[in-house]
């Protein structure tokens, strides 16, 4: 099994006071998972954003398995991270409107090890000043892992849904020409790469909040 | 409390976090929260928490993630108040 799984929280549509409410951050956090914030020196990170870095490993994490498992309900506390490692001295810096790459070795991320049921991910997610952005894969490297984050001008639902596609398939013509590749999503929800009317073996992963969009996928050589 | 009577009440639960009002106000079991109503997922723990403020109950997580729903919403609220008495 292969597959990538992304997610994107936008830190200004949070509401940081009730995140930090034990009955609200409990929903998304297990037991073991609260002492990690001191465990790996995370107090650099404000405790609200801790918990919607969590938040957005376990939607990613969610993503990639649901893909291969249609049924599966998405129970945050069920997905149990681990580890999360973050660099030394790290900084939260400024989003840039737009930020794409190939894997993570450029960029400062905080790295994670996770689990669900029988199931171990890992993660590698970074804080920007406004948001936090996440990518999951079932292998340790992401040096196949392309992933783009962005930031538009209309939040609309549908114009969401139009620019995250549009994100994506110039970044795969990118890499692979100018082909007729389509997004579209499968009876479960998912999205799936056609190219002219054939369902590619890359998976792709899309996600979107408030005014940003972003984006995963694996390459294939 | 009639499915109806939580019906009503949901819709005021669900309104600060979904746009398409026009949706919501024809909701049924069938109307999907993410899918139909677009509602965040980031947004359901608040949906979850604000229903188990108003309706003074405890919504543990594997009742929390059938709630994917109005239909199940109801279920679970409803099963939830029973337990109540």
């Amino acid at each position: 099994m292969t597959g990538t799984g992304n997610d994107i929280v936008s830190l200004g549509a949070i509401n940081a006071a009730r995140t930090n409410q034990y009955k609200f951050y409990s929903k998304i956090l297990s037991d073991s998972e609260i002492p990690l914030y001191n465990e790996f020196n995370l107090a650099v990170i404000p405790f609200e954003n801790f918990v919607w870095l969590l938040w957005s490993v376990k939607e990613s994490a969610y993503k990639l398995l649901q893909r291969h498992e249609p049924a599966l309900l998405f129970t945050p506390v069920k997905f149990v991270v681990k580890k999360l490692q973050i660099p030394e001295n790290y900084a939260i810096v400024k989003f840039v409107a737009n930020v794409e790459a190939t894997g993570f070795e450029n960029n400062s991320s905080i790295n994670g090890l996770m689990s669900f049921g029988q199931h171990v991910l890992y993660s590698r997610s970074i804080i920007y000043r406004n948001l936090i952005v996440s990518v999951v894969s079932n292998h340790d490297s992401f040096e196949n892992t392309c992933w783009g984050v962005k930031s538009i001008d209309d939040p609309e639902q549908e114009n969401q849904s139009k620019e995250v596609r549009l994100f994506l398939l110039n970044r795969l013509k990118q890499i692979y020409g100018d082909f007729d590749f389509r997004i579209v999503k499968n009876p479960h929800g998912c999205p799936i790469l056609l190219k002219e009317t054939e369902e590619t073996s890359i998976p792709v992963s899309l996600s979107h909040h408030e005014n940003l969009i972003g984006y995963s996928f694996l390459k294939h050589d | 409390m009639t499915r109806e009577e939580i019906l009503s009440e949901l819709k005021a639960v669900i309104s600060p976090y979904t746009t398409n009002k026009e949706m919501l106000a024809g909701i049924d079991d069938q109307t999907d929260l993410i899918k139909d109503l677009k509602i965040n997922s980031a947004n359901l723990v608040d949906i979850i928490i604000d229903a188990e403020a108003k309706y003074d109950i405890e919504i543990d997580y594997d009742s929390a993630d059938k709630m994917v729903n109005v239909g199940t919403c109801i279920d679970v609220i409803s099963e939830k108040l029973k337990e109540k008495i």
